[in-house]
Parts: structure tokens; C-alpha cells; sequence
């Protein structure tokens, strides 16, 4: 098992993402530290890590909310200085922690809007519909007084509506009932069988690394360890720390 | 009863105008989260963008409203885009910089205008009777374009790519660049229609009473009472809001003292901020 994140890389691969050397502070406080990683074509690849590790400040930084220092690449170019609109016209979508869904548009609304720069709004819906029909069944409530949980399966269905080529699912279980968490266990796994790339960041050790093909552990904002789920459940540290020894 | 129907027709033609006052004012609150104190400099612009078009240039009366309201709504793209677009994270500071134009605005006007009112040519002329009271085509006119023009502005917002961009932009600013929308464009195309909507109210107020560097200070105290009633951000709360109070002013000039009428609406202005804060219908266009 490598435990420095440099080497995590696979030289293979064909890279969608290329994280290299990146810092971001806020104010005085650095929230990440020299976070290099890599995320392959069609695979799952996981930032773990506690509340405050700085997932969701790596997740902006590349989406184009967050400025930093160092380099990030999407399909060999860079983001950096890029308005998050001009991120997303190329295929990388960011589904938040917090959601940021349109609170008072319906179900349908928010899916739509989901498209704007895509078109085929209607061939999409189906699919998202398919997908979460718990969603298909309140396509007319609006989004502020839906559950958490359905709130939740709405942003990543709005988040698929722009047919990602690599999706950033940031805290995709966050607070979520275990019935709720089956919904979107199976949607991630119908989303990687589509051959959709995915970073997911994620607090819940035991659900990405039961979707990840690679997995990278964050804390204060650094890169801890790197490996493959198999390599990091037989790991002393993960193990106790994370997984109730 | 003749007393009552005159009371009706009076206030719904005032109601419009003011609707068509307000719902610039709200559109930006709404979407942008700005208190634009230089809303009544728009206003300004609008009338006088008529005036030196017609009266000084000589362009006909068609072309000097067109000349107007564009003239507002390039002011609205001139204040964003010189202004606010840079502090909208900093709400104080938009609120002095809009106050700053406002006066800035009406100084400019003053020095080149005069103090003088200057009259703003009519969008009909005559009048007629309608229940027992003498109406204005002009009025007639200006209630007809104010819900010409909300209702355009419903259709807008609620049926155009755009005007769904503007309520996920009004509703959530990240949310909107998560599924690709510019926010800045869309901030620009509102302060565009807000400018150009207080242009045309510019034009209207200018026309029923005559211009002067003062105009846009009424609206805008009025636009506060309209907007806090009704909800600050929802355009349905400000068209509400504006014919509660046109009623309000009319029953009091009709039924009290004319000498009161200016009082009524900032009087429903410290009630509703002590009854009911969030106004009749909430924000609608935002989160």
C-alpha cells in the first residue's frame, strides 16, 4: 500500500482530473496542503476524510468556486481562473454538500434547469426518472419541502441532467436515512455503470469504499494515505481510526 | 354611490402606475439582493431621456419614448456593470454608491434641465367620463401599459429560458453557476429590464405631472412602502402592495384630507415592518 499520495497515480490510465500541488487557505488558515491526486476515465475515486479535512474546499477549488494555488486539470487543461459556468459548459459537474437547489421550483423545474446548457431536457428527464423514481413521483413538489434525503437525490439527479462527463459527488450521504442511503448507493452505481467519472468526497468511510476504485484519506488538509479500498481496509491506521478497528 | 365608483376608477388607473414604479425596484431586490437607492435616478432618466429627445432634439414622440426608456435601461447596465457588479458582497456599500448616483443623477439633471418642471409629451391626449369622473386617455393609457407590461414581465420570467435563469439565479446564485448559468449576464439583464421599467414609469409620472430634477424622490419612498408590503423580491407582493396603497392614498385624498395622501404610504410602510416584516407574500424569487 503506498502511503504518499504522489505515487497513488495510475501511470496507465487515461486521466480525467489532475490535482498537483494545490493550496487554499482561508485568511490565515490553510484548509488544503500540496493535495496532489489523480481521477481515471470511468472510475470512482474517493476523498475520505473527517468534518473539516478540506473535501469540499478541494471539490470548489476544482469546480471553479474556489481559488487556489498549484494546478488542476481537467482533460489536460486547466481550471484555473475559470467562472464556474465555464467549468460546467465542459462536462465537469459539481453536486454540492449543501445542495443549492431552487427551493421554490418544483421537482421538474430544477431538472430542467439542470440542462441549460445541454438541450434534450425531455430524453434526460426520463433517464433521471428512471433512475430515482422517487423523484418521478413528486416531479410537481417543490424542492424546499421535500426530505433531506429526496433534496438530496434531486441534486444528483439536477447534477445528471447535464450529462457529466466527470461528476463531483461531494457528501452524497450526509444525514441520510439507510432507505434513503440504498437510493443513492444505487444511483452511484448505475452512474458508474453509464461510465461516468466520479469523485466522490465523502465522511462515510465504509459507503466509498464500497464504490471506489481508488481511494485517497484527507486530514487537515493533506493527503494521509492512498490505495485501493482492499489495500486500505487491511491498513492499522483506517482500520482503527476509521472503521471501529 | 357615484362618490364610490369615482373612488374606484381613480384608484385603479393610480394603482398601475405605482405597480409599474415598484416592480423595477423589487426585480433587482429579488434577484441581486440589492437595495437600489438610485432607483428613482432612473426614473429620472427615463423622463428626461423623453424630454431632450423630443423637446430638445426634436425626434418624434415615438422615437423620444423609445430614446427614454433605453436610455434607462442603459443607466441600469451602466450601474451594474460600473458599480455594483464590484461590491455585491458588500450590501452598505452598494447602499451608499446607489445613494451617491441617485443625488449625482439629479444634480447633473439640474444643471443641464434647469429647475424648472419640463412637460413630457402624453401617450394619448383627451379625456372622457367613466363613472361620474373626468379620465384621462393618458391615464387610460398608462394603466393599460402597466399590465401590458407586467404581464409580459409573468411570461417572461416564468415561460423564457432566461427568465427561469433569473429565478434560479434570484433563488440560489450557486446553485445557478452548478448548472452552467452565468449569474453576471443574468444580473446584467435585470438591471437592464429594472432600469428600462423605471424608465417607462419616469415617462409616465413625467407625463401625467411634468419632470423635474426631484421626480424619482417620491417613487422611491413609495417604491419602499409598495415593496415592504408586499414582500421585498416578490413581484406579485409589489403589484398587490402598489394597489393596496394607490387605494389607501385615493380613499385618503377622497374621504380624509388631500393634504394627508403623501403620509399614507410610509405610514403602511413602519406597520408593515412592525406587523408583518417579511410583507404579504414573502420572497418569492428568493431562498
Amino acid at each position: 500500500m503506498s502511503t504518499d499520495p504522489q505515487s497513488s497515480s495510475t501511470a496507465t490510465r487515461d486521466t480525467v482530473l489532475s490535482v498537483s500541488d494545490v493550496n487554499v487557505s482561508y485568511g490565515k488558515v490553510q484548509a488544503l496542503r500540496d493535495v496532489s491526486l489523480s481521477v481515471g476515465e470511468g472510475e470512482v475515486t474517493s476523498v475520505i476524510g473527517p468534518n473539516g479535512a478540506g473535501k469540499s474546499t478541494l471539490a470548489n477549488a476544482i469546480s471553479g468556486f474556489k481559488s487556489f494555488d498549484g494546478v488542476i486539470e481537467y482533460r489536460g487543461s486547466s481550471v484555473h481562473g475559470r467562472p464556474p459556468e465555464s467549468i460546467v459548459e465542459s462536462g465537469l459537474i459539481h453536486c454540492t454538500e449543501s445542495r443549492n437547489l431552487f427551493g421554490f421550483m418544483t421537482v421538474d423545474d430544477n431538472l430542467e434547469l439542470g440542462s441549460y446548457q445541454r438541450g434534450d431536457v425531455a430524453e434526460r428527464k426520463s433517464l433521471v426518472y428512471e433512475l430515482f423514481p422517487r423523484l418521478d413521483e413528486r416531479r410537481n413538489q417543490r424542492a424546499n419541502t421535500m426530505s433531506g434525503g429526496e433534496q438530496q437525490m434531486l441534486a444528483i439527479a439536477r447534477a445528471l441532467m447535464s450529462d457529466p462527463d466527470l461528476l463531483i459527488l461531494d457528501e452524497p450521504t450526509l444525514g441520510l436515512a439507510p432507505i434513503i442511503l440504498e437510493d443513492i448507493s444505487d444511483g452511484i452505481d448505475a452512474i458508474q455503470s453509464e461510465g461516468v467519472t466520479v469523485l466522490l468526497c465523502e465522511q462515510n468511510v465504509t459507503f466509498a469504499m464500497d464504490h471506489a476504485d481508488e481511494i485517497h484519506l484527507l486530514e487537515n488538509g493533506e493527503i494521509v494515505r492512498s490505495g485501493s479500498p482492499a489495500m486500505l481496509r487491511d491498513d492499522d491506521y483506517i482500520r482503527e481510526s476509521y472503521l471501529g478497528g | 354611490m357615484a362618490n364610490i365608483l369615482q373612488f374606484f376608477v381613480q384608484s385603479t388607473i393610480r394603482s398601475g402606475l405605482y405597480a409599474l414604479v415598484a416592480i423595477g425596484f423589487t426585480l433587482i431586490f429579488g434577484v441581486g439582493g440589492v437595495l437600489n437607492l438610485a432607483h428613482g435616478a432612473s426614473i429620472l432618466v427615463g423622463a428626461y431621456g423623453v424630454y431632450f429627445s423630443v423637446s430638445v432634439l426634436g425626434l418624434p414622440t415615438a422615437v423620444g419614448f423609445l430614446a427614454g426608456v433605453a436610455a434607462a435601461g442603459v443607466f441600469g447596465a451602466i450601474l451594474y456593470l460600473g458599480l455594483i457588479e464590484q461590491f455585491t458582497t458588500e450590501p452598505i456599500m452598494v447602499m451608499i454608491l446607489t445613494l451617491v448616483t441617485s443625488i449625482a443623477v439629479e444634480l447633473l439633471v439640474l444643471n443641464t434641465a434647469g429647475a424648472q418642471p419640463v412637460a413630457i409629451p402624453q401617450f394619448a391626449s383627451g379625456n372622457f367620463s367613466l363613472a361620474g369622473t373626468n379620465v384621462q386617455f393618458n391615464q387610460l393609457a398608462i394603466f393599460v401599459i402597466s399590465w401590458v407590461i407586467i404581464g409580459a414581465l409573468f411570461a417572461f420570467i416564468n415561460y423564457t429560458r432566461t427568465g427561469k435563469a433569473i429565478l434560479a439565479v434570484s433563488m440560489s446564485e450557486k446553485g445557478a453557476s452548478l448548472v452552467g448559468i452565468d449569474s453576471h449576464r443574468i444580473n446584467l439583464i435585470t438591471w437592464v429590464i429594472a432600469g428600462a421599467l423605471a424608465g417607462v414609469a419616469g415617462i409616465a409620472l413625467g407625463s401625467q405631472l411634468a419632470a423635474s430634477p426631484v421626480l424619482g424622490r417620491t417613487p422611491l419612498v413609495l417604491s419602499f412602502s409598495i415593496v415592504v408590503l408586499g414582500g421585498i423580491g416578490s413581484i406579485r407582493g409589489s403589484v398587490v402592495g402598489a394597489y393596496l396603497i394607490g387605494f389607501l392614498e385615493v380613499f385618503v385624498i377622497q374621504f380624509v384630507s388631500s393634504d394627508l395622501s403623501g403620509i399614507a404610504p410610509l405610514v403602511v410602510l413602519v406597520l408593515a415592518l412592525l406587523v408583518k416584516p417579511e410583507g404579504l407574500f414573502g420572497r418569492e424569487l428568493a431562498e
